[in-house]
């Protein structure tokens, strides 16, 4: 699953702009149990930690929240929690009540809130091809050098990064007439390319 | 039709659940000795067989339900001023109630219903963010087309 993880595409990229600024980072998978412990670990040792995961309705997804009630309140040292927070929507409205959510998380974990990198538009990253990804996941690489000069997301370069917050009626007129088309071919291509032999908007269990 | 997804188990009985909710007539499903993984956003309900989740568990029978309701409540413990990860992960493997496809509606960028409209309300115990919850409510039934039915400690 690892392999088409948007997540993952990003942090590796985000991670180089962080080495490229002088930090050093140990990376735990979250999606695999198996590193909860060493995850827990490195939470409870390190002075910073950093989340990072894809908005899943309006919120943390579950299997996030489950780790999180495993964590304890104790740290080695002051520490500060972190996130970057993508989603496959472009407007920054969308993860908004996942930001409140995250504001106030930290000092439930002992810890001090470092602030939220948010970005969307990552749908395309899974379904484009290598070289765009490589684009898109690129600015990712001067947050990762920002991250590693300041030591968290409470910068207006971080929170400019986020991008528009809604569009506009008329970039939504343009981006419906110019731009939707494209993208709902470019997923109906993808699928064919998996292996689909259905329509996107099928059915399955109507009557 | 109403449908619950009590995931409290027995710490909530039925007669409680229903004096709490508006409408009298509903089905009570309790999730709490069901094996349900959770969502891990593998796309497959989306790109490869839409509308099917890669997950075979005792999910598949509560998306059958959702495809013929109208209403659906959750019954959820809370943690952190928000659900818990067992309220949360009946919510999460909803996706394939909708399509990859993207479409504005009500003035945002959404992804497109695959059936109808669905509202969405929340019974839940503990201290929990009120106002975090109900506004969650509000959103997570706005992308699914519908309303919200109000977020009830």
């Amino acid at each position: 699953m690892q392999k088409y993880s948007n997540t993952d595409k990003i942090v590796h990229t985000f991670a180089k702009g962080m080495e490229e600024g002088g930090v050093t980072w140990e990376l735990h998978n979250l999606s695999n149990r198996k590193e909860w412990d060493a995850a827990r670990e490195a939470f409870i040792n390190n002075e910073r930690t950093l989340i990072a995961f894809p908005l899943y309705v309006e919120c943390v997804p579950s299997l996030m929240l489950e780790f999180l009630e495993t964590l304890p309140k104790e740290h080695k040292q002051p520490a500060e929690l972190s996130f970057m927070l993508h989603g496959g929507m472009d407007e920054g409205n969308e993860f908004r009540l996942c930001e409140r959510f995250l504001r106030e998380l930290p000092k439930q974990l002992g810890c001090s809130y470092g602030g939220t990198l948010i970005h969307g538009g990552s749908f395309r990253i899974r379904t484009a091809p290598a070289d765009q990804v490589a684009k898109m996941v690129t600015p990712y690489f001067e947050m990762g050098q920002l991250f590693a000069q300041k030591g968290n997301f409470l910068s207006p370069e971080a929170t400019k990064f986020t991008g528009m917050e809604q569009y506009p009626w008329l970039v939504r007129k343009m981006v419906s007439l110019l731009f939707l088309k494209k993208v709902n071919g470019e997923f109906e291509q993808f699928a064919k390319d998996w292996g689909c032999t259905s329509p996107l908007g099928d059915k399955p269990y109507s009557e | 039709m109403n449908l619950v997804l009590n995931t409290l188990g027995a710490s909530i009985d039925k007669e409680t659940i229903i004096a709490l909710l508006p409408d009298k007539e509903v089905e009570i499903i309790d999730t709490a000795d069901m094996n349900i993984a959770h969502c891990m956003g593998c796309n497959q309900c989306w790109l490869k067989t839409p509308g099917i989740c890669a997950i075979k568990d005792d999910y598949e029978n509560i998306l059958k339900k959702l495809v013929k309701a109208d209403n659906i409540w959750l019954v959820s413990d809370t943690r952190f001023g928000f659900l818990d990860y067992k309220g949360k992960r009946m919510m999460d493997r909803i996706m394939p109630m909708l399509n990859m496809t993207i479409g504005f509606r009500d003035g945002w960028m959404r992804h497109e219903l695959r059936y109808h409209a669905l509202n969405i309300g929340l019974l839940y115990q503990g201290a929990a963010d009120q106002a975090l919850l109900e506004d969650w409510c509000k959103r997570t039934a706005a992308n699914i087309g519908g309303h919200s039915l109000g977020a009830k400690l």
